[in-house]
């Protein structure tokens, strides 16, 4: 047993980090945005069409998958339909569900919309394309093949693509159905309220965040404004203090 | 001696202020026309020109109030013509280097200069620009913080602290020693003037400890909140400035008796002295992390400011005016219209702070509309009628409104034609700070071209009284002066 678990952990150290460049891990969020998404050919279940078709009559969200996936896209999907479900906003966009795994067909897809039993609902899209390559890198998607396990190595993406067809926020991981709103929210034009988080470096912030309560509270970054005031007071004691003195010498 | 040299740096002092004003407006006509889509300046050129026309135009009305205070307080106590100089001397340093920094160094971050836009990585204008900037901004702090506070400490020689915010008139006794609503306003205008300029130095100090030192970046809220407090306060203190000129002079020219400071005159500004510091929350809305209980203060503060220091002018003015026999002057209608600009241009600030309106009009043209009003046709009005006055007082002219009436006249239609697009344009919900406006905003072109035009009737009105006033203050210099 002891002897097995030392072969395990040196085994693991040699086999060394899985994606030494970072791989699929250095997806970030904020890369590529207010950029244009590529404009590639869908086959949907049909007709063809291009991309660009879709996000002219209305906002896209763009979910990556592909279906042979044992791991993150199936209770990625399964929670997305459950959140679109409980949100709602009806005919304000459509949910472009797209494969980045060629060996995928539309019938595939087809069948993986039906798993999920959103097969006759108008908003969800299931695609293929023969450019997923264009698509999966005008978004920073970096899916990486693992052929020993015979799975893309991959994070679950969500993309908001505005009518211009432009990028306009990225949601890596499955997020809480919070998030999901205020993507919705982005993608329908309205406000979102966000602000820099209070960091280490910042000199004096105004306010503190904790973010597992959600709960801001002010800092002593706001005591700053008490200085003008404080300097002032005592330069007019000081003033009055002295001229008082100088009229009682005078008189 | 000393009286002879006061009247030569006022009058330097006028004729520097009204060059300025005439440039500024000119860049405000140019800025219009563009949004009118008659002329078609570069973006950067656009906003460099909104920078420049800002920051000069506030810098100058807030100096107009200092110099008319400071040439009225020595009616009362031994003013300084050295200190003067000194303002005067960094004043026109400071507007070089401002103009220099816009125009040779493209800096466009507007009069607010937002932390952290001017020292944005990806900013259009070189780093030296933003340095340049910002050193005017000491400039121009330097100067007037040194005036302000030589000022004060000549009116503390002869009234002690209580006699500065006469509070020996609030007991309803005939106290002993009276505070004249002069001395009352230009000390609580100056003290919030002294403030807002500390304020100022703490916002530069911040700013230059991350330019000049690694690895310190500021908050930006923090950064926010010291800009509004000194902006917004420096614009409101200028206000109050001219209006204690209007105490001063308008009863004395129109040939009726002094104000007198009354138990309600002292409360009034006593209260717009503690309100005016915080009213700035107003412009931190938009900031949701902003403590509740500051945006509230924010909205009520707006309130109180200006209503007591309002309803006292207004009904101390209206108790001279109405049914009493006044000599009308040039001076007194600038006074008179000056207090009405002045009044509609606060009653837009304060529907415009209104939390539940400022969701709506925040980003809009009725912001320009309010200030604007109360400044082009309020604080302009007021201290261009000191400066009339004291012109007037220099050559040992007469003052008469007769021959003066079309300069009047081209004031008026000009400055509340242009107020009036503002106000169209934020009624119809037209951006400000578009350098052009897009297709889907109809309005906003051609509002804009017919502002700019008023602004050519007023911009006349002005050269015609410009005119008049160099004319009369190079009398100042003359030896039988």
């Amino acid at each position: 047993m002891y002897k097995s678990l030392l072969a395990g952990l040196l085994a693991l150290t040699l086999a060394g980090p899985a994606h030494p460049d970072g791989g699929v891990y250095d997806l970030s969020e904020e890369e590529g945005l207010y950029t244009p998404i590529a404009d590639v050919p869908l086959h949907l279940a049909s007709d063809t069409t291009q991309l660009s078709r879709l996000y002219a009559r209305q906002p896209v969200m763009v979910a990556l998958v592909f279906t042979r996936c044992t791991g993150i896209c199936s209770p990625f999907l399964l929670r997305l339909a459950e959140d679109m479900r409980a949100l709602d906003p009806r005919e304000k966009f459509k949910v472009l569900v797209v494969s980045f795994d060629p060996r995928d067909t539309q019938a595939d897809m087809d069948g993986y919309a039906r798993l999920f039993q959103l097969g006759g609902d108008d908003r969800w899209l299931f695609a293929t394309t023969p450019q997923i390559e264009a698509l999966t890198s005008s978004v920073g998607f970096r899916p990486t093949w693992d052929s020993l396990s015979g799975q893309f190595d991959h994070e679950a993406l969500l993309v908001g693509v505005n009518g211009n067809g432009y990028i306009i926020r990225k949601m890596a991981g499955i997020r809480e159905r919070k998030d999901i709103a205020s993507l919705i929210k982005t993608l329908t034009g309205e406000f979102i309220p966000s602000y820099p988080l209070p960091g280490e470096d910042r000199l004096l912030s105004c306010f503190t965040y904790d973010p597992v309560t959600g709960v801001r509270k002010p800092s002593y970054g706001l005591l700053i404004l008490l200085v003008p005031a404080a300097i002032t007071f005592i330069l007019m004691l000081w003033m009055g203090l002295a001229s008082r003195k100088w009229r009682l010498k005078k008189s | 001696m000393e009286n002879r040299s006061l009247k030569k740096v006022t009058s330097v002092w006028i004729i520097t202020i009204l060059v300025l004003f005439l440039a500024s407006i000119t860049l405000g006509i140019i800025m219009r026309f563009n949004q009118g889509t008659q002329l078609h300046l570069k973006p950067n050129t656009f906003y460099a020109t909104l920078t420049t026309h800002g920051v000069t135009m506030i810098g100058i009305w807030a100096a107009a109030g200092l110099v008319a205070i400071n040439y009225l307080l020595s009616r009362y106590v031994k003013t300084s013509a050295g200190l003067s100089i000194f303002a005067l001397v960094f004043t026109v340093i400071g507007v070089v280097m401002l103009w220099m920094s816009t125009f040779a160094g493209n800096f466009h971050a507007a009069w607010t200069f937002l932390y952290p836009l001017p020292l944005a990585p990806y900013a259009a204008w070189k780093a030296w620009a933003t340095n340049l900037f910002l050193w005017s901004l000491v400039v121009f702090g330097v100067g007037w913080l040194v005036w302000s506070v030589g000022m004060m400490a000549q009116i503390l020689r002869n009234y002690s602290i209580t006699e500065i915010f006469a509070w020996q008139h609030l007991t309803g006794k005939e106290p002993e020693k009276k505070t004249p609503p002069f001395i009352l306003i230009s000390s609580v205008s100056l003290i919030g003037i002294i403030l807002c300029l500390l304020a100022a130095v703490v916002l530069l100090v911040f700013f230059f400890m991350e330019m000049y030192t690694t690895g310190v970046k500021n908050d930006a809220l923090l950064m926010k909140n010291l800009t509004y407090f000194f902006g917004h306060t420096l614009a409101n203190e200028a206000l109050y400035l001219g209006l204690a000129a209007v105490y001063e002079l308008m009863p004395e020219v129109g040939g009726r008796k002094k104000f007198g400071t009354t138990w309600y005159v002292a409360l009034g500004w006593n209260c717009t002295m503690v309100f005016v510091l915080t009213a700035f929350f107003h412009h931190m809305y938009m900031d949701f992390v902003q403590p509740g209980g500051f945006q509230i203060v924010g909205q009520l503060a707006s309130y109180f400011a200006s209503l007591p220091a309002a309803a006292v002018t207004a009904f101390s003015v209206a108790t001279l005016v109405y049914r009493n026999r006044i000599k009308w002057s040039f001076t007194n209608l600038l006074f008179f219209i000056g207090i009405i600009g002045w009044l509609i241009g606060g009653v837009g600030a304060v529907i415009d702070s209104t939390i539940s309106n400022n969701i709506i009009l925040h980003n809009t043209l009725w912001v320009p509309a309010h200030f604007h009003t109360y400044n082009a046709m309020g604080n302009v009005l007021l201290c261009l009628g000191f400066f009339w006055w004291a012109a007037h007082d220099f050559s040992g002219t007469r003052d008469t409104f007769r021959s003066h009436w079309p300069t009047l006249t081209l004031l008026l239609i000009g400055g509340f034609g242009f107020v009036l697009m503002f106000y169209l344009g934020g009624a119809s919900s037209v951006p400000r700070r578009y350098a052009v406006y897009p297709e889907g905003i109809a309005n906003g072109a051609p509002l804009a071209t017919a502002a700019a035009w008023f602004a050519v009737v007023y911009l006349v009105g002005m050269l015609m009284v410009f005119l008049t006033i160099i004319r009369r203050c190079t009398k100042a210099f003359s030896p039988a002066s």
